[in-house]
């Protein structure tokens, strides 16, 4: 009981913090207020979700048909937890905004409201089990981020807004479609009138009809692949990503796709047992593969420090949905905790050594490590982890990855994505190693400070951990 | 279960092509102001047939939804759209690729492709009358994608994609048995912040841009 009680407090926290940020919007201490109440959300989540996690219980039912198991416990934690990061760092980076006047106060604490209302429309995509509520936050989630992007209110942030607006809105909405068609297989016959719980439908997935909710399948896996920045439908994301402020884009990379790419993986679970389980998860393979390889190509040619985190975010996304067509929850989870722990930690990196050197521009950011030699470190370790190179945690997920497609027989696959990581690897390595040496020397008039790093090598050290701590074994929670 | 004179069937099938026909007209004209009048008739169509559905299926919530359909689109968010053209002094979308004329006529081609797609998908016995609303659903859909792919403005776009949602909930409502109330409303409510933020977007754009045309917004690129 005070584990159900423990979870909704979490839920109202962001909430009233929204609230509380709003009403004291001049004062300085919104970004505390906002970073204080992520925190507690994730200490309230951490406490009645980690003894769930070891349990035998495998569902923990809320009122309202809310309900969550292992995978969606998984993802809340991490939700909340790279919410939290993110914002810590947004209160250190703000103040930094603030002094180069490019800011105001009042901006700032609404920047905070929609943050916080952000993770509330979040958490609720991984405990809602009706079909048609999950398509509702994950709109949800859009609106609420179109605040974020466009907080710098500059020219191309108006752009990059209206873009991200428009195209996840069309794209949301072939995700409505498609959860219309779900709706309706399951009124021939499964369910008495039909039903949009996820849960009772697949309870009884072999009974839906076929052609229908194939159909529902592929609508949503465009709707909300839009969401996740599947190619050909990511036009809105590397926009979206390098112009809005690095705390955002941080939370935009590492839960946002989290919270698209599980709703497909919820859709492609119900046809799991229908008869047409097998092409709907092939589709989702190859819109897999064919996405890693056309973000590593983007990757090549990237101008931008923060479009080339973009890319490689498409990329990531690319490995999840390999790993959800392949009907695989734990390496899918464990992807994403290792692209979100690198990638928080490569956008606040990115951010700090945007504010240093007054760009965006990769090429005009030079001898960064005369500059600012922690911030070279952790940019050329979170590279590294980024791209999947030992000793990170990434390494293990995508080693992982590459062995079940092996496994499967499915070899084709494992070459094509072994050549775009390559590749990947190569055009990262390249961007990078540019902006570590070179350039004039420069009077160091604009010193770093070490408070703004603190955020990134925590999370690279965590990204180290995760590759020594993850067996097989512990993977087993989710099966 | 379904005691309804023929003659009522016919109507409703009427009115829900009219809504359709609604889009196509829409299509057919380049001034935003008759633009959104022709949504607003589209919607009043949506909203006229959920109450026909109602009182076929005996079902409360189908009245409520007509109700909403009523207040929100019919009225609320075609108000909101003429005051921004207003505001924003867009008078006309001189259109892209394709002429008016001939993108209307696309749209006529469309309605029969809908037809031979909403064909092809299985009808619940129930609801076999109500077939037309898949296709004319469809049809929406359709029309609502070619309506943004050929139109320059903002606002332009923001109608499109409220067609192209009518349309879904047509789908919805003829095709299945309507989805639950509560997963109604809150998609109302989306929809409706949805086009709040873009309108305040389109004042954005025309205050940083001067103009509204989304096909000069190009300055981010890889």
């Amino acid at each position: 009981m005070t584990q159900e009680v423990l979870i909704l407090s979490s839920f109202l926290i962001p909430l009233l913090g929204a609230i509380v940020c709003v009403f004291f919007q001049s004062s300085r201490y919104s970004g505390k207020i906002a970073a204080g109440s992520c925190l507690l959300t994730f200490v309230f989540l951490s406490i009645s979700l980690f003894p769930f996690l070891s349990d035998f219980k495998n569902v923990i039912l809320l009122p309202l048909g809310l309900r969550c198991e292992k995978l969606q416990a998984l993802f809340l934690l991490l939700t909340s937890l790279v919410v939290t990061l993110a914002l810590m760092q947004s209160d250190i980076y703000f103040e930094k905004e603030l002094k180069q006047e490019n800011t105001n106060q009042k901006h700032i604490a609404w920047f905070y409201f929609f943050s916080l209302l952000f993770l509330l429309s979040m958490m609720f995509v991984f405990v809602c089990d009706n079909l048609g509520a999950l398509w509702i936050s994950i709109e949800a989630t859009s609106l609420l981020s179109a605040g974020l992007v466009y907080f710098s209110r500059s020219k191309h942030a108006v752009e990059a807004t209206w873009k991200y607006l428009i195209i996840c809105s069309v794209g949301i909405a072939f995700a409505l479609l498609g959860t219309i068609f779900i709706f309706s297989s399951s009124q021939y016959g499964a369910i008495e009138g039909g039903s949009l719980y996820a849960s009772q439908l697949k309870a009884v997935s072999e009974n839906l009809q076929p052609l229908l909710l194939k159909l529902g399948f592929i609508f949503c896996l465009v709707g909300y692949g839009t969401k996740a920045g599947v190619f050909p439908l990511h036009s809105w994301l590397p926009d979206a990503h390098s112009e809005a402020p690095a705390p955002a884009s941080a939370m935009l990379s590492a839960s946002l796709l989290n919270c698209a790419l599980y709703a497909i993986y919820r859709i492609l679970d119900l046809t799991t047992n229908s008869a047409c389980g097998k092409s709907c998860h092939e589709v989702c393979l190859w819109a897999g593969v064919i996405t890693v390889i056309a973000a590593a190509l983007f990757l090549v040619k990237q101008h931008g420090l923060k479009r080339l985190w973009a890319y490689s975010s498409i990329e990531n996304v690319g490995l999840m949905m390999v790993a959800i067509g392949f009907g695989s929850a734990p390496i899918f989870f464990l992807q994403a905790l290792n692209h979100s722990i690198v990638k928080v930690s490569l956008f606040c990196t990115a951010g700090n050594i945007i504010q240093l050197f007054g760009t965006k521009e990769i090429s005009h950011i030079n001898g960064l490590l005369r500059r600012s030699p922690l911030d070279a470190v952790l940019l050329l370790a979170g590279a590294m982890a980024v791209t999947g190179t030992p000793p990170f945690g990434t390494f293990i997920s995508e080693w992982m990855l590459l062995s079940l497609s092996f496994e499967r027989r499915y070899i084709l696959v494992a070459v094509l994505i072994f050549i775009a990581l390559t590749i990947a690897f190569v055009a990262v390595s390249y961007h990078v190693g540019r902006t570590l040496v070179g350039g004039k020397i420069e009077l160091l008039s604009d010193t770093v400070s070490i408070k703004n790093s603190v955020i990134p090598s925590l999370l690279i050290l965590a990204s180290v951990a995760l590759c020594f701590l993850i067996r097989p074994d512990i993977l087993g929670v989710l099966k | 279960m379904i005691s309804f004179s023929p003659f009522m069937f016919s109507f409703l099938q009427a009115i829900i092509l009219a809504s359709a026909i609604m889009a196509i007209l829409m299509v057919g004209t380049g001034q935003i102001r008759s633009n959104i009048m022709f949504y607003s008739l589209q919607t009043l169509c949506l909203a006229l047939s959920a109450c026909f559905c109602a009182a076929i299926e005996h079902e409360l919530k189908h009245y409520i939804v007509a109700l909403a359909i009523f207040f929100v689109k019919t009225i609320g968010l075609s108000t909101f759209l003429f005051w921004i053209t207003k505001r924003i002094g867009a008078a006309k979308d001189l259109g892209l690729y394709l002429p008016l004329p001939i993108a209307m006529h696309l749209s006529v081609v469309l309605l029969v492709f809908a037809q031979i797609l909403s064909n092809q998908l299985p009808h619940l016995n129930h609801l076999q009358p109500l077939a037309i609303g898949g296709t004319a659903g469809i049809s929406l859909i359709l029309t609502g994608i070619l309506f943004m792919l050929t139109r320059r403005l903002a606002i332009s776009q923001v109608l499109g994609f409220l067609t192209m949602e009518n349309g879904i909930f047509l789908f919805a409502l003829t095709q299945s048995s309507g989805m639950p109330l509560f997963i109604e409303m809150g998609i109302f409510l989306d929809v409706f912040v949805a086009v709040m933020i873009s309108g305040l977007i389109i004042f954005k754009i025309k205050h940083s841009f001067e103009h509204i045309d989304v096909t000069l917004l190009t300055s981010l690129r890889d």
